[in-house]
């Protein structure tokens, strides 16, 4: 089922009330990068992503996820294709790492299948390849956030679905976590070909970490392209509204920019 | 292990349930030459033991179904409309209806009931989630509407209270017949859907993202949860905590995956029903007096050591 742009969106559009969040958004995700959705507050790309997992329905337009409408798509097919790390975090009081990595095998095993207490070789790999095995008998509540979003990480990873969404992975955690995580989503990215979307804040992230970056503007797609191609100071005063200087894009993908206050 | 000895404390309140009460006949008596003593044990307490195991099982197990479908430790039979749905079916059909004499009637009854609650509560919470509070909203409704049927009728005041209390007093063989089918289809159902309670118990974008449909599975868990407290409150009325406790207790000893609590939660809530209505008889007060008082205070232990509910 790899198809050669896994996800897109077709002229979505989003409304709450009498605000269009998503005026009319067109995407495609090719296979096997990283794009990352990028914007103010309120620009939609939260909204995008949802859309793009199928939590929201989209008043109008289409998601096509591996060449099919994903209207048409049942909620358990959708999971085996995309695997979602949604934003919050509610933690079950003493569910352990390796009970709730195993809640991402739903989609594959089904409701009846979640009974048994079958050793899956997908979660064992999920909580190796994210470095959580040694806590994986430990209640999920009693770990640090840093080591709880690579817990969450491990049960999209369960899913082993060719595409995984990632709503704002850093947030809450520190710099160094942020990094973890991100640094550990690009090695899974080139490890197992994923094709990853995430919402991201800093800008120098997306930079450094992704291959493309989608930047939205009052619910319609702003810019769309390469990090160094794109980001520049008109790209800090249209998306972000604020007055700034890039300093330097180097091949490593590493961008600094220097933000002045109007 | 500590199943086991949820299970032993199980058998000793059933021996000290059966043997209570006004002659000093026991279990032995069954077995002894004494017709009457045979007919007091056979004929009054085994089926009042049964009811009350029943009853008191399929409190435990709607509450920890209630408590995983919409993610409130303290959601429970009576604060989510299904538990004073029932009653208000019980006692519209025993005023109403004259059907009072009917257990099947009265079970029937206090089904639709509960589902009519549980449906009025989906309705007014909608996709919010905002089931506790709510939920006391339409319990309110719902207990206005029963204490509205009483003051038509005040001459059924006493004959009604007993399901307003919850109460084994009088509980015969008739009333067992239909409660015992509820407790094993809803023990079966829920204990199939353990697996979909783990997902749903997390959070609705976890249980979407990994591929579980949230509406139809909540609904099944919730209408297995008003089927079992509608045929509690059918054969008891509305006995109070032991939805919201009887979890709590299944939790702490076998951990939050549903495939064992679920179980677990259906033996705490008979022992509580069974225990509280030894003791009940005992001192002379309905079994819904005793898990009133007690459970009050038993919540606030368990509130004080976990720091809330939330």
């Amino acid at each position: 089922m790899i198809a050669e742009v896994p996800l897109s969106a077709r002229g979505v559009r989003v409304r709450f009330g009498e605000r269009e969040v998503l005026a009319g958004v067109d995407i495609d995700v090719r296979s096997g990068e990283w794009v990352s959705l990028l914007g103010r507050n309120g620009s939609g790309k939260t909204t995008l992503l949802r859309v793009l997992a199928g939590l929201l329905r989209p008043d109008q337009g289409a998601v096509l996820l591996g060449g099919d409408p994903m209207a048409g798509l049942g909620r358990r097919e959708v999971a085996r294709r995309l695997a979602l790390l949604p934003q919050s975090a509610p933690v079950v009081a003493g569910l352990t790492v390796r009970q709730f990595v195993r809640q991402g095998r739903y989609a594959a095993r089904g409701p009846l299948g979640m009974l048994a207490d079958t050793d899956d070789p997908h979660v064992r790999e999920a909580l190796r390849a994210t470095g959580v095995d040694e806590w994986a008998d430990s209640p999920l509540d009693r770990l640090s956030g840093g080591q709880r979003q690579r817990v969450r990480l491990a049960l999209a990873l369960a899913q082993d679905a060719p595409v995984l969404l990632l709503d704002e992975p850093t947030t809450f955690l520190d710099l160094r976590h942020q990094v973890e995580v991100l640094e550990l989503v690009r090695a899974l990215q080139h490890e197992r070909g994923l094709t990853v979307v995430s919402v991201l804040h800093d800008l120098a992230q997306a930079a450094r970490y992704t291959d493309r970056v989608v930047a939205l503007r009052d619910g319609v797609v702003h810019a769309d392209g390469e990090p160094g191609d794109i980001v520049d100071s008109q790209f800090l005063r249209a998306v972000y509204g604020v007055s700034g200087e890039v300093l330097q894009i180097t091949t490593n993908g590493l961008l600094k920019t220097i933000v002045v206050p109007d | 292990m500590r199943i086991g000895g949820l299970g032993v404390l199980l058998v000793v309140a059933c021996f000290a349930h059966i043997s209570v009460g006004s002659t000093g006949a026991g279990l032995l008596a069954l077995f002894g030459d004494d017709a009457g003593a045979r007919m007091v044990v056979w004929e009054l307490r085994a089926p009042r033991l049964l009811v009350g195991l029943c009853a008191g099982a399929c409190l435990g197990l709607a509450g920890a179904i209630l408590q995983a479908a919409v993610r409130n430790r303290l959601a429970s039979p009576e604060i989510t409309g299904v538990g004073s749905g029932a009653v208000l079916g019980a006692v519209a059909a025993s005023t109403v209806g004259g059907l009072a004499a009917q257990p099947a009637a009265m079970a029937g009854a206090a089904l639709v009931g509960g589902l009519v609650g549980g449906g009025l509560l989906w309705v007014v919470a909608g996709r919010s989630g905002d089931v506790a509070v709510r939920g006391v909203v339409v319990s309110a409704v719902l207990v206005g509407g029963t204490l509205l049927l009483l003051t038509a009728k005040p001459q059924l005041a006493g004959a009604v209270s007993r399901w307003l209390l919850g109460s084994l007093a009088g509980r015969t063989w008739e009333h067992l017949a239909p409660l015992w089918p509820v407790l094993v289809v809803a023990l079966v159902v829920a204990c199939g859907l353990a697996g979909v309670m783990d997902v749903l118990a997390v959070d609705d974008d976890h249980a979407h993202a990994v591929g579980l449909a949230v509406v139809p599975w909540r609904t099944a868990a919730l209408v297995t949860a008003a089927l079992a407290t509608a045929g509690a409150v059918a054969a008891v009325g509305a006995t109070a905590f032991v939805g919201l406790l009887a979890p709590h207790a299944a939790r702490a000893l076998v951990g939050p995956l549903h495939r064992r609590l679920l179980p677990t939660a259906a033996l705490a809530g008979a022992l509580s029903v069974v225990a509280a209505d030894a003791l009940g008889q005992v001192v002379g007060v309905p079994a819904g007096a005793v898990t009133a008082l007690l459970g009050a205070g038993v919540l606030v232990v368990v509130a004080r050591r976990t720091g809330g509910f939330g």
